[in-house]
């Protein structure tokens, strides 16, 4: 729907192994964690390993099988989330970076109990700032 | 054109905007939700004005006083009046398995309090609510004075076994709280030029645009899908055109907006449900250069409402934004609002942009007997 922004242009930040950018829900209307099924995220073609993963957002941090559960906290369509992962970035270089998503979509029931999913990726160019203090 | 019911006289339809046409602009930080607000009022895109709660409201369903206070004082400074507040019945919220009758009617409860709270005198809910559910929420809608209008979007259409289903339950229910918001979507006449311009964009051939129209042009000869089968048949025509004109990353596109979107029933349809609409999704994709909607037909669904005495607000909703990063979207929606005031007067009546009047029709179109 609006994969275009998933990416944050200029929010690539490196602190010792792991790597983290900000993204946007590509989608029109808030959805809560458990709707915030998978995501992945890859750096000059090295994709951070899964278990590595974290998802930052209202200020709480969750590991993926967290979300699962998690019908609290709701991802807002004009708030930034930070996703991160286990990719050492030392240099102060250009990388292109990727971010894939896969959503449910709560309301769009495509069967007797299963629910519509969306995957959407982006991928941007930018510099990485290194030791910075992720905010969202 | 046909009409059912002659004796109360021409309708007239609330010239209004759903924020959703605005998505980009609000999700790109353009505007806030208070100056998206006001740039409707300023832009005349009311009176009417509906708003997605998800979208909007950080943390709806639940709203403070002091912010239902606020919203309340800001529409009322701006001249515009609240008509639906779109609410979604969330189903699939959980992982492992739906929501049973009794949580969705807890999780449907609070959005219809928040619309009351909110003063919106209509929520806009979706197809996966059951008659049951329809049933079940009747009092509570009537409790907190909200009428429930169940969106008739494509692929669904007025004549469809699930909306007929739907109907016949509102029927004998009797409640003035429970209908239809009619979405223009559902009866449209052919694949939005806007689209082609964007998958020309993409790099798609002649060849293959001509193919996607010449497919969908022959569905809509077909007329509307007659159940999820066919449907899901004509989706698959959709993605194997695709592959087979070597473009398959364009398939899935094509089948959604083609079936999902460009909905091939004809407008007389809308006749099987009209005593029950209670809103409207003024649907559209764009204005062309003649300024005209060249593939949603406008004017007859303009008429075919004033024939038929409705009185109840029209929200343009442009959906055109998924794909035209071209064009600005207000200038898009002012273009076609104009086709309606046009539409309107070629029916012998007028669109209603005062917001007094406009609050005083919307109060006695609700409040009318459903079937009267």
């Amino acid at each position: 729907m609006i994969p275009d922004r998933i990416i944050e242009q200029g929010t690539l930040t490196a602190d010792g192994p792991r790597t983290a950018v900000e993204v946007r829900l590509p989608w029109y209307r808030a959805l809560p964690g458990s709707c915030i099924a998978g995501a992945k995220l890859t750096v000059d073609g090295a994709e951070a390993p899964a278990e590595s993963l974290r998802w930052r957002m209202n200020g709480r941090e969750f590991r993926f099988d967290e979300l699962v559960t998690e019908a609290d906290e709701w991802w807002f369509p004009t708030d930034s989330a930070v996703l991160s992962g286990e990719i050492p970035l030392s240099d102060e270089a250009e990388h292109e970076v990727r971010v894939d998503l896969i959503l449910y979509i709560p309301y769009i029931i495509i069967g007797d109990d299963e629910t519509l999913h969306i995957e959407e990726h982006d991928t941007k160019t930018m510099t990485v700032r290194q030791g910075t203090e992720v905010a969202a | 054109m046909t009409t059912l019911r002659q004796a109360q006289g021409p309708g007239t339809p609330i010239q209004g905007v759903t924020l959703y046409s605005f998505t980009r602009a609000f999700h790109g930080r353009e505007y806030d939700l208070e100056g998206l607000i006001r740039k409707v009022a300023a832009e005349g895109y009311g009176p009417g004005l509906e708003i997605i709660g998800f979208s909007s409201f950080r943390g709806f369903p639940s709203i403070e006083d002091s912010y239902a206070g606020w919203f309340r004082d800001l529409v009322v400074e701006l001249g515009l009046v609240t008509t639906s507040l779109a609410v979604n019945a969330d189903i699939g919220i959980h992982r492992d398995r739906l929501l049973t009758q009794d949580e969705l009617i807890d999780y449907m409860t609070l959005q219809i309090k928040a619309a009351a709270k909110l003063g919106f005198p209509i929520a806009r809910v979706q197809i996966s609510i059951t008659p049951d559910s329809m049933q079940a929420l009747a009092p509570i809608a009537e409790e907190h004075g909200v009428t429930l209008a169940l969106e008739v979007h494509a692929d669904q259409y007025a004549s469809h076994p699930r909306i007929l289903a739907l109907r016949d339950r509102f029927e004998q229910v009797g409640s003035p709280f429970l209908g239809f918001t009619m979405d223009w979507g559902a009866t449209v006449t052919g694949f939005a030029p806007s689209l082609i311009e964007a998958y020309r964009r993409r790099g798609a051939s002649e060849d293959l645009l001509a193919q996607v129209t010449g497919l969908w042009n022959e569905f809509y000869e077909q007329g509307p899908p007659a159940d999820q089968a066919e449907h899901g048949q004509r989706f698959g025509r959709f993605i194997g055109l695709a592959a087979q004109n070597g473009r398959p990353d364009l398939g899935i596109d094509f089948g959604i907006n083609g079936t999902g979107l460009f909905g091939p029933a004809r407008v007389d349809d809308w006749l099987e449900i009209m005593p029950w609409i209670r809103h409207v999704h003024g649907k559209f994709f764009g204005i062309d250069e003649n300024g005209e909607e060249p593939s949603v037909p406008v004017r007859d669904l303009i008429r075919l409402l004033v024939e038929n005495g409705y009185s109840g607000a029209i929200s343009s909703e442009y959906e055109g934004w998924h794909w035209n990063h071209w064009q600005s979207p207000f200038e898009i929606i002012a273009g076609e609002q104009a086709v309606q005031r046009s539409a309107a007067a070629d029916a012998g009546s007028r669109m209603i942009t005062d917001a007094a009047e406009a609050r005083s029709l919307l109060h006695a179109h609700l409040a009318q007997p459903v079937r009267g």
